[in-house]
């Protein structure tokens, strides 16, 4: 297992983690930065010296118990739905790839891809809140075409890594997908 | 660096136009060959355009001319609007991330040319700029865009014009100095433009018009000359090709004069169709009222056609006398011009459609386009560019009292969102991209032949 250090396109640092299980499994995970105390407290402070304010103008407490309910719900709506801390990737030569992520509350959604569904893994380019970002994606086979693309599922979009993390996910991707095309036949026995 | 020798720089170019490919035209057209001769000699060349209906992203073209269709609102005629500042974010991103020198802006038509110019100079990159047409000086719209390109052109490294009366032109609306404006013409691919004498009947006169049916095409001229020579001539036959608003008329006169049979109008005609067409007729007829370059008529001569044109705007200097019969805008010249094609054509002393392919295809080349194109990159290139001061300078003394000081803060206020984004995302975070063309890029055949999906990773494999 090797952990190493790059910046997201936002210029925040992330970590990437990567751990190979087997030849043709590898794990990698992308580690976002962690909630800053600073900025938590922060955003708090903001809401309950506004709502103070409210309340010296108003002298209604309800805006106080209000404030309180809103920092409450924001947060928990924040870590569940929103911060996302860790978006890993497991990807088994031989099985698919499965698309963990992993919210700041410990929630965690997973999506599995299976290998036969799977045509390629690439990075590709796009424009993205005025900036041109690159991003890696699963290209999905379209069932009808075998040449087609029927869908382009994007990796990492809350991390966003910048392209010299991409790269190394990207190889540690690709060498499981050469091992397949060598072998075709060894998905089809199940 | 390629074929060129040690001498010759390479140079990242950035095309910048609101008009591009799937749109057509002769600015789209210009651009593409343009920048894939430029590819050929070695440089690296991307183009910004706006979206188009889905088409919006990064895309690829033949030998790797990278395109960005980035996501602006179309305002009229495919030109996006322009507040000067909104772009400038992605376009920084861009010109940063492909690590362009040269910005090259085409049409004064578009906003985004114009736009990019001023970002451009912002950023302290070097500027080039190709005006493909012509303006009057009279009306209040063109006194508005005459304006907006003295502004627009006043702090630009260089101008290219595509005919001397384009120049002429360009010099006296932007107030330019004719020095920075240089003269390159268009070009026609004469491969895609060969004769074919055995698929015209010769028993007939064939007179053929390719053009927009507009009025600035000269339309209601053609619509006065279509009665009067086939009332003459019983054997001549007008193939109309082309559509538009005065279509109408010509239909009219088609009906009023029973001329169904020997006036075909055929309508919106595709660029590779247009071959086709030219290639069933004996003269080729261009009307037109204002022209900077009329590529039409190239094309036609290419094609081994008798040409009859106007004498306006540059047309004259763009095919040699023996080739052409040149005649005043009016009804009676053009017809005078005609019979006299028609003459020399039933005697037998116009030369022969081979000859005169053979001719004018050494006339105009993309590779000779993109060889003086070059020449004036590597002028720019040496140049220096404008500070923020002389630039404040030159807008303000340049552009009269009220206009100068009025761009002039936008320019300042340009500067000042160009700090800010700098201190946003600072130029480092910015992933610089992979090139595709260009002294490093990762496009050589054997990544063209592969499928579309491959492409990339095996750029990023190498």
């Amino acid at each position: 297992m090797e952990e190493r250090r790059y910046r997201a396109v936002s210029g925040a640092p992330i970590a990437l983690r990567r751990r190979q299980h087997s030849a043709s499994c590898w794990e990698l995970a992308v580690r976002g930065p962690r909630l800053q105390l600073r900025s938590l407290s922060a955003v708090t402070s903001a809401v309950w010296l506004a709502a103070y304010g409210l309340f010296v103008l108003s002298e209604s407490s309800m805006v106080l118990s209000a404030a309180i309910f809103i920092t409450l719900i924001g947060l928990i709506v924040y870590l569940h739905f929103v911060k996302i801390d860790q978006e890993s990737l497991l990807v088994i030569g031989s099985l698919g790839i499965q698309v963990t992520s992993s919210y700041a509350s410990g929630k965690e959604s997973t999506t599995f891809i299976e290998m036969s569904q799977v045509k390629d893994v690439v990075i590709n380019e796009a424009i993205h809140m005025q900036k041109v970002i690159y991003y890696l994606c699963i290209l999905l086979q379209d069932p009808q075409d075998p040449q087609g693309v029927s869908e382009v599922v994007p990796l990492f979009q809350s991390s966003q890594p910048r392209l010299d993390c991409l790269m190394e996910v990207y190889k540690s991707c690709q060498e499981i997908l050469e091992q397949r095309k060598t072998a075709p036949q060894s998905s089809g026995i199940k | 660096m390629a074929a060129g020798g040690p001498a010759r720089r390479a140079h990242n170019v950035c095309m910048v136009s609101d008009f591009f490919y799937p749109n057509m035209g002769g600015v789209e057209s210009h651009i593409y060959q343009l920048s894939q001769c430029l590819i050929e000699r070695g440089h690296k060349v991307l183009v910004v355009t706006h979206a188009y209906g889905t088409r919006k992203g990064i895309r690829y073209l033949t030998n790797g001319l990278k395109v960005y269709y980035l996501p602006l609102k179309v305002m009229y005629n495919q030109s996006t609007a322009t507040t000067l500042f909104h772009s400038l974010p992605l376009l920084r991103y861009i010109f940063v991330r492909e690590r362009v020198t040269i910005v090259h802006a085409h049409s004064s038509f578009s906003a985004m040319a114009h736009d990019a110019l001023f970002h451009a100079k912002t950023m302290g990159l070097r500027t080039v700029f190709t005006d493909h047409s012509l303006f009057g000086f009279a009306d209040v719209s063109s006194v508005l865009t005459n304006k907006l390109l003295t502004v627009s052109l006043c702090d630009t490294n260089h101008i290219i014009c595509v005919s001397y009366t384009s120049k002429e032109n360009t010099v006296l609306r932007a107030a330019l100095d004719p020095q920075i404006v240089s003269v390159i013409p268009n070009a026609v691919d004469p491969t895609d433009f060969t004769p074919d004498p055995s698929r015209r009947d010769d028993s007939i006169t064939t007179i053929v018009v390719v053009s927009r049916l507009v009025y600035r095409k000269g339309i209601d001229l053609l619509s006065g000359i279509i009665p009067e020579l086939c009332q003459k001539y019983p054997d001549l036959h007008f193939l109309v090709g082309g559509e538009g608003p005065k279509r109408i008329v010509l239909e009219e006169v088609r009906e009023r004069y029973q001329l169904h049979d020997r006036v075909r109008l055929l309508g919106a005609l595709e660029h590779q169709d247009v071959r086709n067409v030219l290639v069933q007729g004996h003269i080729f007829l261009n009307t037109s009222l204002t022209e900077a370059f009329c590529m039409a008529i190239v094309e036609a001569a290419s094609c081994g056609l008798q040409v009859v044109s106007t004498r306006v705007g540059g047309i004259p200097e763009v095919l040699p006398e023996n080739l052409i019969l040149l005649c005043e805008p009016s009804v009676k010249s053009l017809c005078d011009g005609l019979e006299k094609a028609i003459a020399q054509l039933r005697s037998g002393t116009l030369p022969s459609p081979e000859t005169v392919h053979n001719k004018v295809k050494t006339f105009y080349t993309w590779r000779n386009v993109a060889e003086r194109t070059e020449k004036v990159y590597e002028r720019v290139a040496d140049e220096v560019v404008l500070s923020m001061d002389e630039r404040l300078n030159r807008l303000i003394s340049h552009c009269g009292p009220v206009t100068g000081y009025i761009f002039a803060l936008f320019a300042v206020l340009n500067f000042l969102f160009l700090v800010f984004l700098r201190w946003m995302t600072p130029d480092s975070i910015i992933d610089v991209a992979i090139d595709a063309t260009g002294p490093k890029g990762a496009w050589t055949k054997q990544y063209f032949l592969g499928k579309k999906g491959r492409v990339k990773e095996e750029i990023l494999n190498s």
